[in-house]
């Protein structure tokens, strides 16, 4: 599929299709999927702003160590991409809302 | 408080197999695991939802992995499993505190069994921080268990034969590798390698599996090169490598430039050692075997009596050894809490003993291909970030770190390093290596940075509610 170049298709079947919510952009996430990899296949590499020099960060260690993904999802802040399931309709913010560039 | 005869902590191949002896030798075994479901970072299961038609995509030790996770579930009956549990800290050589389902828990234990695993060595240069530069077992995890590639034009860089893997999982997986650098020597080392390779004849073909198909895609394996810059605005768009002399310090005039789209950092592994560190065990320092490691017996047995590490978290060996290790502490213990007779323990004592040595003849070559060099941490420039959460450059390290006899913590102290929600796992080895090689042969030892509980990142209304 053309439109969703990021997640393999070949021998590998998913489970129930949701939308999430992701700075106020609905972006498509699969049952089993955390957010950070949702974010990954929709082209969001930016989860966080560093703290002193406002620099754009993504998912480094990927395995719940570095703390680099820490975004606001439902509401709760530090909470890490790459260790939370989606779940339907869930809502995930930037914590400094007011650098809103997340490409 | 509750209490258990035996207590392991991760779910990984080490702490699988020590599970598995002991409890068929009838202990009652607790494990702990941070993960929702065993199998550690190597045998990391499939999330629910997901099915794949061939396994073979999962990797070669997957179905290996499999068949351990099989062997635990049957006897769950005999062995506890908590999932999603995060030990933030150990009391008095006989406690440990963790938190799950929103709430913290107290456990004595008369036995411990500490199996934390690893994690990607980081190695700061200008540009890792930029979104797209990823750890090599990070990009694994994505690919091999959500099936999400990390990019469309992806250089690995780093050392050792985990690369050669990641490299065939995203060949697989579709993803267009720009090149393979290898900052290691081979060339000199080739004779040494086909000794260490005698004997473990399933390594040695996997390799030769994983090099055939490099080379049948076209990928060039640069050896003696690294990784010296990323480049970006918001995220990686080129990447600066260079060819490295011995000591891994760019050689003058073979700077080259490459478009990629994602960057993957494979330079071997660093023990998860906090949980060790806590509990006061004794240390000693080996870069090859990921940085502060325990100082332990023939058994595996710490300094401190009673509290055992294997795998990765106690040396980085691979899950081979870890298996082999996880079985000599389980029997250990259902000996030493009289489940088993000395003569059974030993049989398979020996036995284990006898296959850690064969996986460490090969080992042995591949460290000292592998193990960093000094110039692997010359790389970082004056507004290189070296702690990720407090956002601390080269330069204020640079600075604490020119006063005479300054140790990590003392650095800690004057530029609130490793005071993040990392615990300091992101640059303590750094700031480790970049002692040491200041140093040059001092040998007075940096000391490690100490660890102080929460270890982990614990909501502070769950520790509150204790």
């Amino acid at each position: 599929m053309e439109d969703d170049p990021n997640r393999l298709k070949k021998g590998v079947s998913r489970g129930e299709k949701f939308e999430i919510v992701v700075d106020g952009k609905r972006i498509d996430a699969y049952e089993g999927e955390t957010v950070g990899a949702a974010m990954m296949a929709a082209g969001f590499r930016t989860l966080r702003y560093s703290k002193k020099k406002k620099e754009p960060r993504g998912i480094y260690c990927g395995i719940g160590l570095c703390q680099e993904c820490r975004m606001v999802i439902n509401g709760v802040p530090n909470t890490q991409a790459c260790k939370t399931l989606a779940t339907p309709g869930c809502h995930v913010e930037f914590a400094q809302t007011e650098i809103k560039k997340g490409v | 408080m509750g209490m258990a005869e035996f207590v392991i902590i991760g779910g990984g191949p080490g702490g699988i197999s020590a599970a598995i002896e002991a409890a068929k030798a009838g202990l009652t075994v607790t494990v702990l695991d941070e993960n929702d479901r065993i199998g550690g970072q190597i045998y990391r299961q499939l999330e629910k939802g997901f099915k794949v038609d061939d396994l073979n995509i999962m990797g070669k030790d997957y179905k290996k992995g499999l068949e351990l996770c099989r062997q635990f579930e049957e006897l769950k009956g005999k062995i506890i499993y908590l999932n999603n549990a995060t030990v933030w800290g150990i009391f008095n050589n006989r406690t440990i505190a963790f938190a799950r389902n929103g709430s913290s828990e107290r456990l004595q234990f008369e036995k411990l069994l500490i199996a934390a695993g690893a994690y990607d060595r980081p190695v700061p240069f200008p540009g890792w921080t930029l979104p797209g530069v990823l750890t090599a077992g990070g990009a694994q995890k994505l690919v091999k268990t959500e099936r999400v590639i990390p990019g469309k034009k992806i250089l690995l860089a780093g050392t050792g034969p985990l690369q050669l893997v990641l490299a065939n999982q995203l060949l697989q997986a579709g993803c267009e590798i720009a090149a393979i650098l290898e900052a290691g020597e081979i060339k000199n080392n080739w004779l040494k390698l086909i000794k260490g390779m005698w004997g473990n004849w399933e390594y040695m073909a996997d390799g030769l599996i994983y090099l055939h198909h490099i080379k049948k895609a076209g990928i060039p394996l640069l050896r003696n090169h690294i990784i010296t810059e990323a480049r970006g605005d918001n995220q990686v768009e080129a990447v600066v490598v260079a060819k490295v002399d011995k000591d891994w310090r760019p050689i003058f005039g073979t700077k080259q430039t490459i478009k990629v789209d994602s960057v993957c950092l494979g330079y071997g592994l660093v023990t998860s050692s906090e949980l060790t560190s806590l509990a006061e065990c004794e240390h000693e320092y080996e870069n090859a075997w990921g940085g502060y490691v325990p100082v332990r017996t023939e058994t595996m047995e710490t300094t401190v009596q009673g509290i055992y590490a294997v795998g990765d978290g106690a040396r980085v060996a691979g899950s081979k050894v870890a298996i082999e290790e996880g079985r000599i502490v389980g029997i250990v213990i259902a000996n030493a809490l009289g489940y088993v007779s000395d003569e059974k323990k030993w049989v398979i004592v020996k036995e284990s003993k006898k296959s850690i040595d064969k996986y460490n003849r090969l080992r042995k070559v591949l460290d000292e291909i592998s193990r960093p060099r000094p110039g692997l941490y010359e790389l970082a420039k004056n507004e290189t970030i070296i702690c990720r959460c407090e956002d601390v450059t080269f330069r204020e390290i640079h600075a604490a770190m020119s006063k005479e006899g300054s140790k990590a913590k003392d650095i800690k102290r004057t530029t609130r390093l490793g005071m993040g929600s990392c615990g300091g796992r992101m640059c303590g080895p750094t700031i480790i290596e970049l002692l040491k090689n200041k140093s040059g042969s001092d040998s007075r030892s940096p000391e490690n940075l100490t660890p102080r509980p929460p270890v982990k990142p614990v909501p502070i209304g769950v520790l509150s509610g204790e």
